[in-house]
């Protein structure tokens, strides 16, 4: 069953001359139960793309649909509960709320969905105890080392019971023991039967994915399903050997038609000048 | 609508707490607004209160008359001094005293004779006070009782005989009793042979502060002086309280022939007294209730200047909580509550500091500020709605974030 269905969705920054398409007719469908990694250079489109998945940003084209029901045009109210009831995330700098100790930040989506405040600790404190850091829980955000507050930011995602987590670069601030300890967490929460979807730049962590996804440049240019376990097969070959061939290539007479006509202008708006032709 | 939850203020006295320095001078505008707001309303009150407790005490018919454009006042520490302050220049005298006391339906007349002198007792010498020439029946007109002794028992003889203010006792001789003492004014030798129980308190009244007054009799002050001492006040009691009207018209016309039709003098009922006291008053009042409306204007906009910074800073705060399911409406609650918080432990801090200055007041000067219940709940609802109307904007303003937008912002 799908249960995420993107459609041709695009998105679309700035205006004029520094537009920039950061998603490009991106069409994707993510089963339940899956576990996904998003994988591609910086600038690929990965953290768009899971800002688009997360409602945390609207598509400018193209359709979005969650568990069967259109997303793409949602009030931002009707977005926020979404995210509060359907969707974890898990961000590379944590983004735990420093002034609030750890029990808060991990109780607080609870407390926007207006659960009492017994109650909402006594969840937040069971779901700590599921990732291992209970001990913590009076600490607060700067006390803690970079796994410790993955740790929490986990904690965090999971005590709304979301079907989908989305994590962007979970392990980019975490040394190779805090990355371990993080993915280990999300390979349990997707063997509990939950979708996960993960970005990372690192090939190792594909080994704990069943499928994954290479973006580069706004498009998604492969995508597989791989046994869970073993680092995907095409991960190190995909990434290091982009297509040499891109659109902008094939523009290159049309870039020198430009330069002919605007013999001053810069190099970096020719570039961009380029690449709004390319999407015509 | 949904009541706000818990963690809202939580995080509202989060937020706080870790701004105190700069949340105190925010709260400073509301601070100084409340606490003038307070104070003035509550002296005001106060003075009436006083006031009105002074005629009580006195008696609501007895009439004064004044010479035109005089002030007497007690003393420097009768505060607002500006409204008070020893000018004696009046145009009464002994005869005025007889043609009061010879109207028809007077039943006494008192005068009052102010006169500067050097006074010195045991104690030292005595700046504070001044010597009240008067008459036997000044007692009995004013309802005043004594503490020690009697009061003076003739009018014009020279008996060198003084009665003495409850406080002027204290300030003179060091005692309580100091029956017997002598006293000197102007280096005549007086005997001490009364002291008086304390009068109501007369704050900013143009009256003279009699607990620090000595008493000797109009004769007395008469002979020292040369028979220049002036006549700054006249009081009058008619025999039957219902006649005071006609009475007061009567000594009016009186006067006002022996003066050659000169208006040079007033003559006061108790009536005409107050309102002359709290005219004054009331403009200030009003003057410093709306000085202290500013104060809070500027301690709201103060308000909305550190709310607008706040949530500029807080942006990737915004961001976290909109990503965890916040709603735009839980945005504006937060710092909607956090707003409030700031205005409402500010007019708290001003309402303390109001009853701190009350204190201080009724300590060292004799106004007693009434501070109602009813005053500070609505120097409450003051700052708390200050709180609510110059936080909306700002809150509106957080809650209308892009949540992606705001979680790029580090």
């Amino acid at each position: 069953m799908a249960l995420i269905k993107l459609d041709n969705v695009s998105k679309i920054y700035g205006f004029g001359d520094a537009t920039t398409v950061a998603l490009d007719e991106v069409s994707l469908v993510i089963d339940k139960g899956e576990f996904v990694a998003v994988m591609g250079p910086s600038g690929s489109g990965k953290s768009t793309l899971m800002n688009v998945i997360g409602l945390l940003d609207r598509p400018s084209q193209g359709r979005y649909v969650l568990e069967n029901k259109s997303v793409s045009r949602l009030r931002s109210n009707q977005a926020a509960k979404i995210r509060r009831d359907s969707i974890g995330f898990i961000f590379q700098s944590f983004n735990l709320l420093t002034k609030l100790n750890v029990i808060d930040n991990v109780s607080l989506p609870l407390a926007y969905k207006g659960i009492s405040q017994s109650k909402r600790y006594k969840m937040a404190s069971n779901i700590l105890d599921r990732v291992g850091i209970k001990s913590r829980e009076y600490f607060y955000p700067s006390q803690l080392s970079g796994g410790q507050a993955q740790c929490v930011a986990i904690a965090r995602a999971l005590v709304n019971n979301p079907k989908i987590i989305i994590a962007d670069e979970p392990t980019g601030n975490l040394d190779s023991a805090g990355s371990r300890l993080v993915m280990e967490l999300l390979s349990e929460i997707h063997a509990m039967g939950n979708t996960v979807i993960f970005v990372t730049h690192n090939p190792e962590l594909t080994r704990y994915a069943s499928r994954v996804v290479y973006m580069h440049d706004g498009n998604i240019i492969h995508d597989e399903n791989t046994a869970i376990g073993r680092v995907a097969p095409r991960a190190r070959k995909v990434l290091y050997t982009l297509p040499v061939k891109s659109i902008d290539d094939d523009l290159a007479g049309v870039s020198a038609l430009v330069k002919a006509i605007e013999p001053k202008a810069s190099p970096k708006k020719k570039s961009k000048k380029k690449k709004r032709l390319a999407r015509k | 609508m949904k009541i706000l939850n818990d963690g809202q203020i939580k995080s509202a006295v989060n937020a706080f707490r870790n701004a105190k320095l700069r949340n105190f001078w925010t709260m400073l505008g509301v601070i100084i607004g409340v606490t003038s707001f307070i104070l003035v309303v509550g002296i005001s009150e106060g003075v009436k209160l006083q006031v009105l407790g002074q005629i009580q005490h006195n008696g609501s018919d007895i009439l004064t008359i004044r010479p035109n454009n005089i002030q007497i006042g007690g003393s420097s520490l009768n505060s607002l001094a500006l409204l008070s302050g020893i000018n004696v220049s009046g145009s009464l005298s002994s005869i005025d005293l007889s043609r009061v006391a010879n109207t028809k339906g007077v039943k006494e007349a008192v005068p009052l004779s102010a006169m500067t002198a050097s006074i010195n007792g045991s104690g030292g010498k005595y700046k504070k006070g001044l010597v009240i020439g008067t008459t036997p029946n000044f007692v009995n007109l004013l309802n005043q009782s004594l503490s020690y002794g009697n009061f003076l028992r003739s009018t014009g003889n020279m008996d060198n005989q003084v009665v003495v203010g409850s406080q002027a006792a204290i300030d003179l001789f060091n005692e309580d009793v100091p029956l017997g003492q002598t006293v000197l004014i102007n280096n005549q030798p007086f005997v001490v042979k009364g002291i008086l129980n304390p009068f109501p308190p007369t704050p900013l009244s143009s009256g003279a502060e009699f607990n620090k007054a000595l008493f000797i009799s109009y004769g007395n002050s008469q002979q020292m002086t040369n028979s220049t001492v002036t006549t700054y006040e006249i009081l009058a009691l008619p025999k039957d309280p219902s006649q005071t009207l006609q009475v007061q018209k009567a000594i009016n016309s009186r006067l006002l022939a022996s003066h050659g039709g000169q208006n040079d003098f007033r003559v006061l009922n108790q009536d005409q007294n107050l309102a002359s006291n709290t005219s004054i008053l009331d403009l200030i009042t009003k003057l410093v209730v709306g000085v202290s409306a500013i104060a809070l204007l500027v301690g709201g906009i103060g308000i909305m200047n550190v709310m607008l910074v706040s949530i500029t800073e807080r942006t990737h705060e915004i961001g976290i909580r909109k990503a965890l399911g916040a709603t735009n409406r839980q945005i504006l609650e937060q710092f909607l509550v956090e707003s409030t918080t700031l205005s409402a432990i500010g007019g708290i801090i001003g309402i303390i500091v109001a009853y701190l200055i009350d204190l201080i007041l009724r300590v060292f000067t004799n106004i007693q500020p009434s501070i109602t219940v009813t005053i500070v709940i609505l120097a409450l609802i003051i700052s708390t709605s200050i709180g609510i109307i110059f936080g909306s904007f700002p809150a509106f303003k957080a809650a209308q974030k892009e949540p992606i937008d705001a979680l790029r912002s580090q």
